[in-house]
């Protein structure tokens, strides 16, 4: 188990190390850069002033080397478009993401999993196509349409705050307001991210369940009198979760770093968003630090799916292919 | 009753519930419609606005982006404030002014008894510091440019506490609306940074609010990163209305961070903001319908928008040089076709659905004192075009649908613009579809905004199609756009001389009316101005947008002005009733 886990532990580090590189790389290669962007109109000299504060003046690989010496450091370097430490940016807006991520995923778990084992366990009736209908539409809506769909009803019926992750009035709360505040703001955001989400796991699980229900160990153990319900719960159930916990560790990855889609449509101050100004204003060191905590997140939720994998399918500890 | 039977009445059950619960929030918003705001002015309440981007630092002088100037609105104080509704100079921290006969000398006398917010009296020494650090060369601040004349900086003194003397090196048209650049910065905040070398780095986002002294009608309360901005009003702010009353009239300003246009709209439906920072687009005005139609919010006229969408061509010589089309390109008759080609009318209903004037320079009917309606004119028509481009050479010599010229050179070009913006994605549309009409193809290329101004610098580029925003309505504050060695003379930058004899001609005109006095002259030369202009085309205008700004019925005291921000550059007159939703 020690192996394993350096081995993952090193597979994360060069899996960040190579992004992270590689965003940087990518994002001063593409045409245009910060000092230009923020500067037009205005007298050539501070353009230049500019360019070369920043570094950009000089050539990549002496910018790059720096910048990974500072890495070494655990230095992120300098927002351009925030003036703020990259790594103190991260920071704030990473706890933001990973609120909505916790939200996103259990709304996701709590929805997709039970109605996927509903759906895979029922041969015939409405109920199953009902399901299935819904699902294919949640898994084909784009987040994109999804969130401003949310958006818009939340607008219609005013039952939610549309956007923001806590209002104005938030200055002056106590802790137990400011949960409650925040708690107002999350079901648009974190629908926008849970629906597609549990629509795929329904997908998953009812396919993965309804494979494993067909397994002569089901059959055993209602043979050994287990009534159905019991039988699918303690011994399909179990089986069917490999493919769904594979989903798993893609998902948190994908979540904890941040849907810029959502969060831009619902103004949640998140990592995507943060990634998407980065980009959208060529700030070299800001997306890197973006693009290094998502391959963070990416790595974590791989290997978060493995262990629950390992402790959920005896075969797997015992290393047998399934 | 079965499983399945259960299961589907809870499903019409959930229906029925959601229905009636539709129809409530319904009923709610129909009960909204009856609310009566009136204008009278009343102290109290929260402006919630919203904001696109966050500024990078709270110090105007270094940085001259959108946010940090809204920053400098709502927290600083002027000397003096050209006012944008009117144009008219007003008094700010100065009360009164004399000019010497010559108008080389200004003296400025500041009001008595203003505090800094901290309650640290202000004086005239925070002028001249505020001058001193504009033209730090270490600072390299963003408004050293704009604070000279004629490369020059003024020479700013202070005999006493409350006279300020401010001494052109020559004498310069527009006079002391060049101090409506400037906010005064404290000297007791930032005299020790500016002293230590490092000014650019003071007042940056993260300097608690304690520690930001302001002269402004708001003081910065707090700032959540990515979320907002909460200004409360600074009870030491100096002016006061014709009643009285001291101002502002709102308690709090809160600016939320609303990075997509999309959600600022349904936020604004929703009476989560009172107003937004960018004129609503035409196609958002029928989505608004219902709000307006309940009263609970209106759409107020800006004016004609001083920044329209233009068309350009590169004119460095050098770009062309081993380019067959050189000999037509880069004459000015083949722009004039392209004019005569576009029908503005329909390019007004195409793209501003019909909220916008033809307009041929880029003095736009917005900008009242400046603007000439006796410019040369292209009306639309196809005819005069393909005549303008047969006696340029260019005919169709096979059998496509296009142009050639006779080294058998398609009239064909390529244009780049902002990817995204739908006014720029449907006139590009419309000039093309225009031009097809007389046999000239355009290639249109969507580019990020800042690969499009890097390549425009570097040159690197046949035609652009943008717009940009100038930096004051005066043409001679605008040097860097009119002067042929300017930074924003976007057609040629930077030139060491002239190019063209039109260019040196309309660099002496600018010059001459930037160094005089009397306005009546001064408008005569630049009438001259648009007029060498509109007859060499450097830039193609075709449709000014009529701007239309939406705001919640709550809000009142509003001035439009067709400069940024439109609204908010008079909050302190801005008066707000009720609540708004949270």
């Amino acid at each position: 188990m020690g192996r394993y886990l350096i081995r993952r532990l090193g597979f994360a580090l060069l899996l960040i190390f190579v992004v992270s590189s590689a965003s940087l790389l990518l994002t001063r290669l593409a045409p245009g850069d910060f000092a230009t962007d923020q500067t037009f109109g205005v007298d050539p000299a501070v353009r230049e002033r500019l360019r070369a504060e920043l570094g950009l003046d000089r050539p990549f690989a002496s910018q790059y080397l720096s910048w990974l010496g500072g890495v070494v450091r655990l230095d992120f370097g300098q927002s351009w478009l925030y003036s703020r430490p990259v790594s103190t940016l991260i920071g704030e807006r990473a706890i933001n993401t990973a609120m909505l991520a916790t939200a996103a995923l259990l709304l996701a778990t709590l929805i997709g999993v039970p109605l996927g084992v509903y759906s895979g366990t029922r041969r015939r009736g409405p109920g199953r196509w009902l399901v299935r209908a819904i699902s294919v539409i949640g898994i084909s809506v784009p987040p994109l349409i999804g969130s401003l769909l949310l958006v818009f009803v939340a607008a219609r019926t005013g039952w939610f705050p549309v956007g923001g992750m806590t209002s104005s009035a938030g200055l002056d709360q106590t802790w137990a307001q400011w949960l409650a505040d925040l708690a107002r703001h999350l079901p648009v955001p974190a629908l926008a991210l849970g629906i597609p989400l549990a629509a795929s796991l329904e997908r998953l699980q009812s396919q993965a369940i309804e494979s494993a229900s067909r397994e002569p160990f089901v059959a055993a153990s209602r043979a050994r009198g287990l009534e159905r319900a019991q039988a699918l719960w303690r011994h399909a159930w179990p089986v069917s979760l490999r493919p769904v916990l594979g989903l798993y560790g893609v998902m948190i990855g994908t979540l904890f770093s941040g849907s810029f889609v959502v969060e831009v449509v619902t103004s949640w101050p998140g990592l995507g968003r943060l990634m998407f100004d980065a980009l959208k204003a060529r700030d070299l060191f800001l997306v890197a630090g973006c693009a290094a905590t998502g391959a963070l997140f990416l790595a974590i939720g791989t290997l978060i799916a493995d262990l629950l994998l390992a402790w959920s399918d005896p075969r797997v500890r015992a290393g047998e292919s399934a | 009753m079965n499983r399945q039977s259960r299961a589907l009445l809870s499903l019409l059950l959930i229906g029925v519930i959601v229905a009636v619960g539709w129809r409530s929030c319904a009923d709610q918003e129909e009960s909204a419609g009856e609310i009566v705001v009136s204008d009278v002015s009343t102290r109290g309440g929260t402006l919630t606005t919203s904001l696109r981007s966050e500024p990078r630092t709270f110090n105007r002088l270094v940085d001259a982006n959108f946010p940090v100037d809204l920053f400098s609105i709502l927290t600083g104080a002027k000397l003096i404030r050209v006012n944008r509704a009117t144009r008219a100079i007003e008094a700010g921290l100065a009360e009164r002014w004399t000019a010497s006969p010559d108008n080389l000398t200004h003296t400025l006398t500041l009001r008595d008894g203003v505090q800094w917010s901290d309650g640290a009296p202000f004086s005239a020494a925070d002028v001249v510091f505020t001058f001193q650090a504009a033209y730090d060369l270490k600072s390299q601040t963003v408004l050293a440019s704009a604070l000279r004349v004629n490369g020059q900086p003024l020479k700013v003194t202070a005999p006493d506490a409350r006279t300020v003397v401010v001494t052109f090196p020559a004498t310069f048209g527009p006079g002391i609306a060049i101090l409506d650049h400037l906010p005064i910065l404290p000297k007791h905040k930032l005299q020790a940074a500016l002293d230590a070398g490092t000014f650019r780095q003071a007042m940056g986002v993260t300097t608690p609010p304690s520690e930001l002294a302001v002269l402004g009608p708001f003081m910065l309360r707090s700032y959540l990163p990515g979320q907002r901005f909460v200004f409360d009003r600074n009870p030491r702010y100096w002016k006061k209305d014709a009643a009285g009353i001291q101002l502002p009239y709102a308690d709090q300003v809160v600016l939320e961070i609303v990075p997509d246009q999309n959600a600022e709209l349904v936020r604004l439906q929703a009476g989560q903001i009172d107003l937004q920072q960018q004129q609503i687009r035409p196609e958002d005005i029928a989505t608004l319908k219902p709000a307006i139609d309940q009263g609970r919010v209106r759409l107020v006229e800006i004016g004609v928008a001083d920044n329209p969408d233009l068309l350009f061509f590169n004119l460095r010589t050098p770009y062309w040089q081993k380019d067959p089309r050189r000999e037509w390109i880069l004459t000015k008759e083949f722009r004039k076709a392209i004019s005569h080609a576009v029908d503005r009318e329909a390019y007004a209903n195409t793209v501003y659905l019909g909220a916008g004037v033809p307009i041929w320079g880029p003095i736009t009917p917005g900008n009242k004192e400046w603007f000439s309606p006796n410019v040369q004119r292209y009306g639309h028509s196809l005819d005069r075009a393909r005549e303008i481009l047969g006696q340029l050479g260019l005919t169709n010599r096979d059998a496509d649908e296009w142009l050639e010229d006779k080294n058998n050179a398609e009239a064909r070009f390529t244009v780049l613009t902002y990817r995204g913006n739908s006014s720029l994605d449907r006139g590009s549309a419309v000039l093309r579809d225009a031009l097809k009409a007389v046999g000239v193809a355009v290639d249109v290329v969507p580019l990020e905004q800042g690969t499009v101004i890097q390549r425009m610098f570097k040159g690197d580029f046949e035609a652009i199609m943008f717009f940009f925003s100038p930096t004051s309505l005066d043409p001679s504050m605008n040097p860097d756009f009119w002067l042929s060695s300017g930074s924003a003379h976007i057609w040629n930058i930077g030139q060491e001389k002239p190019a063209t004899a039109w260019e040196k001609e309309i660099d002496d005109l600018i010059l001459q009316m930037t160094a005089q006095a009397d306005p009546a002259e001064r408008k005569r030369l630049f009438d001259q101005v648009q007029g060498i202009f509109a007859d060499n085309l450097p830039a193609i205008y075709f449709v000014a947008p009529r701007l239309q700004m939406a705001v919640s019925n709550r809000v009142g005291g509003l001035e439009p002005a067709i400069s940024r921000p439109q609204l908010l550059w008079n909050v302190e007159k801005i008066t707000v009733q009720g609540q708004a939703a949270r």
